[in-house]
């Protein structure tokens, strides 16, 4: 069973991936990057990294690549520009693909990692022990976060608005 | 997990040791309330706050220094109070205290909100001051960032074209920077949390922890590359030789008082971060590490004193010679590893660099109209004669820059030379030299554009914006500055033994 799932989540992602790539429509091509990342996720929790599994769906498939998509059809790119496989492009695709290759083949070659000795939950595999850490240990870079999200947040209303107000003080 | 494990987790959450940073992050947010609560006043109130509160808060470190908790690891174990890091705390203080008071001169030529300004200006100051305590990849990160995206903020706070153009600039090359830092991180991470390798450890984000498995491993590929990408991120933020690319395009767009942070606060944050790192973690990489330094330190020193020599504009100018300075920093640290007193030399090369760009740095904030960016060296003409006060700091600032004793910048360089000397640096060292010949030129360029253009020019048409005349706050900051450069350039007495103490 854990092996029929492993395949039709890995080979749902490989097809996925290879559909951002060949995919000439933008938006299609966006909604091909969700799905392979719904499709990683899935092998994560088989994996029991529930946690990963979760913020991967949460942060990159709910919140970047629906971003992306957004972007795509606020810009309406689709089939403007046609990406051909020319000159320096075909040396970098084809560079990428021999290290593909060799890294798959090192992997294949070199056999799996003999028995490694049993590693300890990490802090990041579980939703609970996450969250403990999060509010222990790591609680001071939590509450830095904050202020960064509220610099942010001016940052962004200051960039953004409309100044009229000629400064009454002066 | 057990409940009294938590308690004994959240125990040593020491929130006394950061006492100054919480009330810096709780004046940013007062700043807020304040704008709310005045609507008319703001303006006023705001940077008088600003300044009263800063001044209150470097009292009050000055005043309990030594710090309670020196040499203790808190935060289990995210940070680490050190000599340096309350060296550091200082520095940065007096940094934002600088950058406001060129704030007020600088942005009352401009419409904009001021209280935002200040806040970031406070917010950022703050992870600066956490930065340098930092003992832990994860809070290094975190601060960092929470620097690099107040800046990115400040940098295009003007919203003029270059202005702007300048901000996007910063962000892509900020987060090019910042992603190959964090690469480095996660390969260290994963390397050091390895079970198949010796000394393999849970916390390998923790300095302390990350050096013991470093050292049992001096040779690990991955590691090495961690380290390179990381040095990399860390070159960026300084502005090295090959990464430098940015510098004086975003020195020009920024506004002045921002462009003074970069230079300043942003480079010393930088160099905290080198020194933690190359200095100690990455201590038992010294075949990698050494080299690599002395690579930055060379090109660094020789772009950017060569590219200086050729720009018209001062806030170009000054972000080139930034870079030079940078490489006499890193001069500095390369020769940490042979030279101990090297880690002093670079403390007080700060400080005289703090002291004399912030000088200049006011200077060029009342001499510059409202278009920020323009700033060129014929706006000086006939400062002497315009503004005696005015062209006085610059030259003393300026001098201190460029090394002529008897200012501070000399006592600054000497140092590091020592350092360098004793490190058997001998071709850097030269290198430096040559460095300091040609940097001489060019700031000697400035100061002849301020004291000498006048004379055979004819003066009916004054080209130069109108320059704004100085208040009594920086007048008197812009006073104190200018006599510590000169004082401290004769007599470094408790400051030079306080900075060189280990």
């Amino acid at each position: 069973m854990a092996q029929f799932l492993f395949l039709l989540f890995a080979i749902f992602t490989v097809l996925c991936a290879v559909g951002v790539v060949v995919n000439k429509n933008a938006v299609n091509a966006s909604i091909c990057l969700i799905l392979c990342l719904v499709g990683v996720a899935g092998l994560f929790v088989q994996l029991d990294a529930y946690l990963l599994a979760f913020v991967l769906l949460l942060v990159y498939a709910g919140a970047v690549a629906a971003l992306f998509l957004f972007i795509v059809m606020l810009l309406d790119v689709q089939g403007k520009e046609t990406f051909g496989l020319r000159g320096f492009r075909t040396i970098a695709g084809f560079v990428a693909f021999a290290l593909l290759l060799a890294g798959i083949g090192s992997v294949a070659l070199k056999g799996q990692i003999v028995s490694s000795p049993p590693v300890s939950v990490a802090a990041g595999a579980q939703l609970k022990l996450y969250a403990y850490q999060l509010f222990t240990t790591y609680l001071l870079p939590v509450q830095i976060i904050g202020f960064l999200l509220l610099i942010s947040m001016l940052g962004v209303i200051v960039l953004s608005k409309k100044h009229e107000i000629a400064e009454d003080a002066k | 997990m057990d409940i009294s494990v938590l308690q004994t987790l959240a125990s040593r959450n020491l929130w006394g040791a950061i006492t100054p940073e919480i009330l810096l992050g709780g004046l940013a947010l007062v700043l807020l309330v304040i704008e709310l609560l005045f609507p008319k006043e703001h303006g006023r109130i705001v940077p008088v706050a600003t300044l009263v509160g800063l001044v209150t808060i470097l009292g009050g470190v000055l005043f309990n220094a030594p710090s309670a908790y020196l040499n203790q690891e808190t935060f289990n174990g995210l940070l680490l109070h050190t000599h340096g890091g309350q060296i550091m705390r200082i520095f940065f203080l007096l940094a934002a205290i600088m950058v406001c008071v060129i704030a007020r001169v600088s942005l009352a030529k401009q419409s904009l909100p001021r209280v935002e300004f200040y806040h970031i200006v406070l917010v950022v100051t703050a992870a600066m001051m956490l930065l340098a305590q930092s003992n832990h990849l994860v809070l290094f990160f975190v601060a960092l960032e929470t620097v690099t995206i107040g800046l990115y903020i400040l940098v295009s706070y003007y919203r003029t074209s270059l202005t702007l153009e300048a901000g996007l600039k910063y962000l892509v090359m900020g987060a090019l920077s910042s992603s190959l830092m964090l690469f480095g991180i996660v390969l260290l991470y994963g390397v050091a949390g390895n079970p198949a390798l010796p000394a393999h450890t849970a916390q390998s984000m923790h300095y302390g922890q990350l050096a013991a498995f470093l050292a049992a491993n001096p040779h690990n590929f991955l590691a090495s590359i961690g380290i390179v990408l990381v040095l990399a991120g860390v070159a960026f933020k300084i502005g090295a030789f090959p990464f430098q690319i940015w510098v004086p395009d975003v020195y020009q767009g920024a506004p002045t008082p921002v462009t003074a942070f970069l230079a300043v606060s942003s480079k010393a944050v930088g160099f905290t971060a080198l020194l933690a790192l190359a200095g100690t973690v990455f201590a038992s990489y010294a075949w990698l590490v050494a080299p690599v330094l002395t690579f930055f330190a060379a090109t660094t020193l020789l772009f950017g004193n060569f590219a200086a020599l050729t720009q018209h504009n001062v806030k170009r100018l000054i972000g080139l010679s930034g870079v030079s300075h940078a490489g006499f920093l890193l001069l500095g640290v390369a020769a940490v590893s042979r030279a101990p007193m090297a880690v002093g030399a670079i403390y007080f090369y700060l400080f005289a660099y703090l002291l004399a760009s912030f000088a200049v740095f006011g200077v060029m904030a009342h001499v510059a109209g409202a278009n920020d960016a323009d700033q060129e060296l014929d706006h000086y003409a006939g400062l002497a004669k315009d503004r005696p006060f005015l062209a006085l700091v610059l030259a003393l600032g300026l001098g201190s820059l460029a090394g002529i004793p008897p200012l501070v910048g000399f006592m600054g360089k000497l140092f590091i030379f020592i350092a360098a000397f004793q490190a058997g640096l001998y071709g850097l060292l030269a290198i430096a030299v040559i460095g300091v010949v040609v940097s001489i030129y060019y700031y000697f360029g400035w100061i002849k554009a301020a004291f000498f253009e006048t004379w055979g020019k004819s003066v009916d048409a004054p080209t130069h914006p109108e320059r704004t005349p100085v208040d009594f706050v920086t007048g008197f900051a812009l006073s104190a500055l200018a006599l510590a450069v000169v004082v401290l350039g004769f007599y470094q007495g408790p400051l030079g033994a306080w900075l060189s103490a280990r």
